[in-house]
């Protein structure tokens, strides 16, 4: 089995185009981003070939979300609609949270009720943000959400970041704390939710689920340095993002330690000569 | 208005299927065209074209104005195209609808752009006078091949036609009416025609004169348009399925054909109108 | 005035270019990062961008279907891209007209299948104007559709064509354009079978077929152009993503927006 064709010789991935002939087609099998015509399997993207075994695959480097089960992805609420809710994730479609894949006021397996039916708009709004997961879809294609737990649902006190879906990769655990005191949630789409940190026992329990604490509106307190750190991470993220570099919270941990080092300013991160600087001193690290 | 329901899945394949085997669903072979009728009004210029159930009426009007700035010498035609509900379902008044933006740009390009009617003969007096034609198509039934339909109604209208004759002295011009002096022919440099191919199936296989439920199905399609001197004015294949370079040639040879039918058609029915047609002043 | 020449006595036109040969190609990609996809694309003076929006929720619920996406395409031509200045009407039937193409030539192409009831949206601007206007559009957006990273069977690659007595000419100016009979190409080059012809200027069929097949050449030959600067393109952005460092001045995105 030759391996010429997705490796070239110093082992760096091999790209290809649209329109090119991959490999033949009577030997793999045709994956993602290829289509198969006259015995050959032809690219229908331009990016990096990967293969698993007798699966071949082209992966594009610029794309939209692309949703799998078990994805966590920050959304915002597009619109009310009968019993479920559309929510924009930067993928091809709207995704459908369902009014019975969320947490109701009353203890977590409370049956869904007709008033809740029409009262949707007390638990989600249109323009709200939240934090979900992805389900196994049983619908036509659109991805279906569900907050049942305690770590998802509405999202407040603090800013939302978006970045190219391709840069985040996939963990263990999306929710990270930097210890600058500032959380922050790396959504699979792309979306990035940067907040006040909020301590492990300030979190709501299991019992007597406070419905009004976890669907409220209303923004905590916020001091002015935690607002400092959480526009520094801000832009430390959009630094990355415009260079395509990864983002993880280590990488961030390090740049934020470092820009804080340099006593350089939130909005001076902006600047090209300091985000290079930053970058090239972080990477270096890593 | 909602969007016309796509033909169902059996409709295609049966299609498909007929036309594979060369002949078609409404028994034509690919490369026959339906009947063409073409009657006339009382006006002159006022031509009915159909097309097998494809009606378009063309009407040529005549008035004088004064000319563009930029051009003192050249008359004026204005093609406007009319859709209605009445051809189809699918036309509203208003917006027109992608097709309907297509059809009228290809009579524009074919009958405007390719100068088939010399526009300096309608000049009465430079910069001061010239003739104004005004040549309205409405399309009064769709079943399919709108624009070959139209193109022929189109120019048998003009060759129709009789303008008022007038008489220049100076700086005077004198228009008669048709009872004072015969009315005058335009002049014409070329007839285009447009001819329309459909490509259907899997073999992609050509078809003239498609039907509505043709165009439909259809996965591409090409419009030519050409005069009787073998010159082609407009080609146009927008999108739709890629097809080798000696599929387009062969269309266009078949088009020359057709082209010559159609001329031939159109001077006939002229010829049989003009005897009639009682034109000259008593 | 002197009468335009388009071909001088020493087989050169009025550019100094030969026959054959193509005004000089560039292209960017990701020329609007907060569009999906997006490339510019330069023929020589002519200059056109094209932003791909999608696949995304389509904004008119109405018009999608079923089992596939909806491609909708829109025209601008700035004010000042042609030689006098001229504010275009929206809704104009030849803008419409070359929309509409437009659209044509690439929903085959694209796999709409892949993204039901969803919409691509592609906005052409057109910047400056010498000529070869079509075909400039279809290359920038597909370049636009690759950076978007939207699967597609094929490169479109489009070329217009002309012919003076028996010369047949590529990649027309503007001038060139208004004075000689010409048609505007666009291939799919590995099959090398044509998805668009568009000729508006009356020819005689028997010179049509060689300048016609030229043309598609010439869009084979343009699409090696265009690849190039695409892997480019890939081959650094893979590399940022890999090591995630030693960004090169040339891999940064150009624009400064924030």
């Amino acid at each position: 089995m030759d391996m010429d064709w997705d490796f070239d010789d110093e082992g760096v991935q091999k790209l290809t185009s649209p329109g090119e002939v991959i490999t033949s087609a009577t030997q793999f099998m045709r994956g993602h981003g290829t289509f198969v015509e006259d015995n050959d399997v032809v690219a229908s993207l331009s990016g990096t070939i990967e293969r698993v075994n007798k699966l071949v695959s082209v992966r594009a480097l610029r794309t939209r979300y692309h949703g799998e089960v078990g994805d966590l992805v920050v959304g915002r609420i597009t619109e009310v609609q009968a019993a479920r809710w559309k929510v924009d994730v930067n993928g091809h479609q709207d995704a459908l949270l369902r009014l019975s894949s969320v947490n109701l006021p009353g203890g977590v397996q409370r049956r869904k009720l007709e008033s809740d039916e029409l009262e949707m708009r007390k638990f989600f709004e249109e323009g709200d943000l939240l934090v979900a997961e992805v389900q196994p879809t049983h619908g036509d294609g659109a991805l279906n959400l569900h907050t049942r737990s305690l770590k998802y649902g509405k999202l407040r006190n603090g800013q939302l970041v978006t970045v190219s879906p391709v840069l985040i990769r996939r963990r263990n655990s999306h929710f990270c704390s930097l210890p600058c005191g500032v959380d922050l949630i790396l959504g699979m789409n792309g979306y990035i939710w940067i907040a006040k940190h909020v301590a492990e026992n300030q979190k709501e329990g299991e019992e007597g689920f406070d419905a009004e604490a976890v669907y409220s509106n209303k923004n905590d307190d916020i001091d002015m340095e935690t607002r400092a750190a959480i526009s520094r991470v801000s832009n430390l993220i959009h630094v990355f993002a415009r260079r395509s570099i990864p983002i993880t919270d280590a990488i961030l941990a390090e740049a934020y330690d470092w820009a804080v080092q340099q006593e350089t300013s939130p909005s001076d991160l902006l600047r090209a000569d300091v985000g290079d600087t930053m970058v090239a001193m972080v990477t270096a690290l890593a | 208005m909602p969007r016309e329901a796509e033909p169902s899945i059996n409709q295609r394949d049966f299609v498909f299927s007929a036309v594979q085997q060369g002949i078609r669903v409404d028994g034509r072979t690919p490369l026959q065209a339906r009947q063409i009728a073409i009657c006339f009004g009382n006006e002159l210029g006022w031509v009915e074209c159909s097309l097998g159930k494809t009606r378009v009426i063309a009407q040529v009007t005549a008035t004088v104005t004064r000319p563009s700035p930029e051009r003192p010498f050249e008359g004026i035609l204005l093609i406007t195209t009319e859709f209605s509900p009445m051809a189809s379902s699918a036309y509203e008044t208003g917006r027109p609808s992608e097709e309907e933006v297509t059809i009228s740009r290809m009579l524009e390009k074919t009958i405007r752009r390719s100068e088939a009617l010399d526009r300096e003969a309608l000049c009465i007096l430079t910069g001061k006078k010239v003739w104004a034609l005004r040549l309205t198509l409405h399309f009064l039934s769709d079943e399919g091949d709108l624009l070959d339909c139209a193109s022929v109604a189109a120019i048998t209208a003009l060759r129709h036609f009789r303008k008022p004759d007038v008489e220049v002295v100076g700086d005077e011009v004198t228009i008669f009416s048709p009872e004072e002096r015969a009315p005058v022919p335009l002049s014409l440099h070329h007839q285009p025609m447009c001819v329309s191919f459909a490509f259907l199936g899997p073999a992609n296989v050509l078809v003239v004169d498609p039907t509505h439920l043709e165009e439909q199905l259809a996965n591409g399609t090409m419009s030519i348009s050409l005069n009787a001197q073998r010159e082609i004015c407009v080609l146009q294949k927008a999108g739709g399925v890629a097809l080798p370079a000696d599929e387009v040639m062969r269309a266009v040879n078949i088009a020359v054909f057709r082209v010559r039918e159609l001329s031939d058609i159109v001077s006939r029915a002229l010829e049989e109108d003009s005897k009639t047609r009682v034109i000259e002043v008593r | 005035m002197s009468r335009f020449e388009p071909l001088n006595a020493g087989n050169l036109r009025s550019d100094g270019r030969r026959p054959l040969e193509l005004r000089s190609f560039s292209a960017q990609l990701t020329t609007h990062p907060s569009a999906d996809g997006s490339a510019s694309v330069s023929h020589g003076l002519t200059q056109v961008t094209a932003c791909v929006y999608g696949p995304r929720e389509a904004k008119n619920r109405g018009q999608t279907m079923h089992d596939r996406a909806l491609v909708n395409v829109e025209v601008s031509v700035a004010p000042w891209a042609g030689e006098m200045r001229r504010q275009r009407a929206r809704g104009d039937k030849r803008t419409l007209e070359f929309a509409a193409s437009i659209k044509a030539t690439f929903e085959p192409v694209i796999q709409t299948t892949l993204y039901p009831r969803s919409e691509i949206h592609i906005h052409i601007h057109v910047l400056q104007l010498d000529g070869g206007l079509l075909q400039a559009s279809i290359n920038a957006t597909t370049l636009a559709l690759i950076d978007a990273g939207i699967p597609m069977l094929d490169y479109v690659s489009s070329l217009s064509a002309g012919l003076y007595l028996t010369t047949a000419m590529l990649d027309l100016t503007s001038i060139e354009e208004s004075d000689l009979p010409s048609v505007t190409v666009a291939v799919l080059p590995r099959s090398g079978k044509v998805t668009l012809v568009s000729m508006e200027t009356r020819l005689h069929v028997d010179r049509f077929e060689e300048m016609f097949k030229l043309a598609m050449e010439g869009g084979k030959v343009l699409r090696g152009e265009m690849d190039r600067i695409v892997r480019e393109r890939t081959a650094a952005l893979a590399r940022q993503m890999e090591g995630g460092g030693g960004t090169k001045e040339e891999d940064k995105m150009d624009t400064d927006d924030l």
